[in-house]
């Protein structure tokens, strides 16, 4: 975040995939043995046409990309999602997010997003909210 | 009875009912293997160099929500069908339903330290019937509490997790 932050204000979406070497990876490490996410025979056996991507992992990233645009000096407080829809091993993915609320508070300034993981064609995956606090940043106007 | 009537009448009974779990001593190695797994490489330079500085070293936000199980086990033998572990899997052992998680809200209070003892106190909060596109479910409602031997809470997590009946075989979602 470059610019103070003002409601309204949409981030710059950032795109990407999970390949289903880090979908295995993400699952060994945080112990989480569910086949869906590892073996691409036992998730078609529930409708899925790859390993899926795992709701926790959706979170990581949510809070993640807030955190890059709002900078160094950002410090998560809380993040909360609901999954609307599967997301596969490959699939192009966005990340989109935009202003909610901008609050001072003791350490500086408090920021709400409303974030969403999108598929390809605008489709919600997750939607949810993080909730910074950045020293730097300062209210608009 | 159904399975599904089978998991609201188990869960009903675990509502908040909490039960401790050990996460064990946090370590700067499960820290950096985390932030790697989501190529967050400038977590994994900032750590290692504080370390080296004999700094303290937080663990990435997430970290503690992240991880599903701090359990040892179990051998795969004792695995369910779906490869989750019966404590994974609460109020459904034995009974022919698949869950899919809902959603989550995490909330950091403190971020833990390399070096800290963590306990995980964890309860069923609450029990649904519902019905939706797909047809019935039960929707329970989990919460898990990350606490430090001193008593401060680091990180909570309220979590749903969708209990619908197993897919007959030869048929998909």
């Amino acid at each position: 975040m470059n610019t103070p932050a003002a409601v309204g204000d949409v981030c710059p979406p950032r795109r990407y995939t999970h390949s289903r070497v880090q979908l295995f990876r993400f699952s060994a490490v945080s112990w989480n043995s569910h086949l869906i996410h590892y073996d691409a025979e036992f998730a078609a056996t529930e409708g899925f046409s790859d390993v899926v991507v795992q709701s926790t992992l959706h979170g990581q990233t949510l809070t993640r990309y807030a955190l890059e645009w709002a900078g160094s000096d950002a410090c998560l407080e809380s993040v909360s999602w609901r999954n609307v829809a599967t997301a596969v091993a490959g699939e192009p993915l966005i990340w989109s997010a935009t202003v909610r609320t901008v609050a001072p508070c003791d350490s500086g300034v408090r920021v709400t997003l409303d974030v969403s993981v999108l598929r390809d064609d605008g489709a919600p995956c997750v939607t949810g909210h993080v909730d910074l606090t950045c020293r730097a940043a300062r209210t608009s106007p | 009875m159904s399975a599904l009537d089978d998991v609201l009448s188990r869960a009903r009974g675990l509502i908040g009912r909490w039960e401790d779990e050990d996460c064990g001593t946090m370590a700067v190695k499960e820290f950096c293997r985390y932030a790697a797994v989501v190529d967050d490489v400038d977590y994994l330079r900032r750590a290692r160099a504080r370390e080296a500085a004999g700094e303290p070293v937080e663990a990435p936000p997430l970290f503690l929500a992240a991880t599903m199980s701090w359990e040892d086990g179990p051998a795969e033998e004792e695995l369910q069908p779906d490869g989750l572990a019966f404590r994974e899997s609460p109020c459904t052992q034995g009974l022919p339903v698949r869950q899919v998680h809902g959603g989550q809200a995490v909330r950091l209070t403190r971020a833990p330290l390399a070096g800290t003892r963590v306990t995980a106190s964890r309860a069923v909060t609450s029990a649904e019937r519902k019905h939706g596109r797909s047809g019935d479910f039960v929707l329970l409602g989990l919460s898990t509490r990350f606490i430090s031997p001193d008593g401060t809470e680091l990180t909570a997590v309220d979590e749903t997790i969708v209990v619908l009946d197993a897919l007959p075989k030869g048929t998909s979602a």
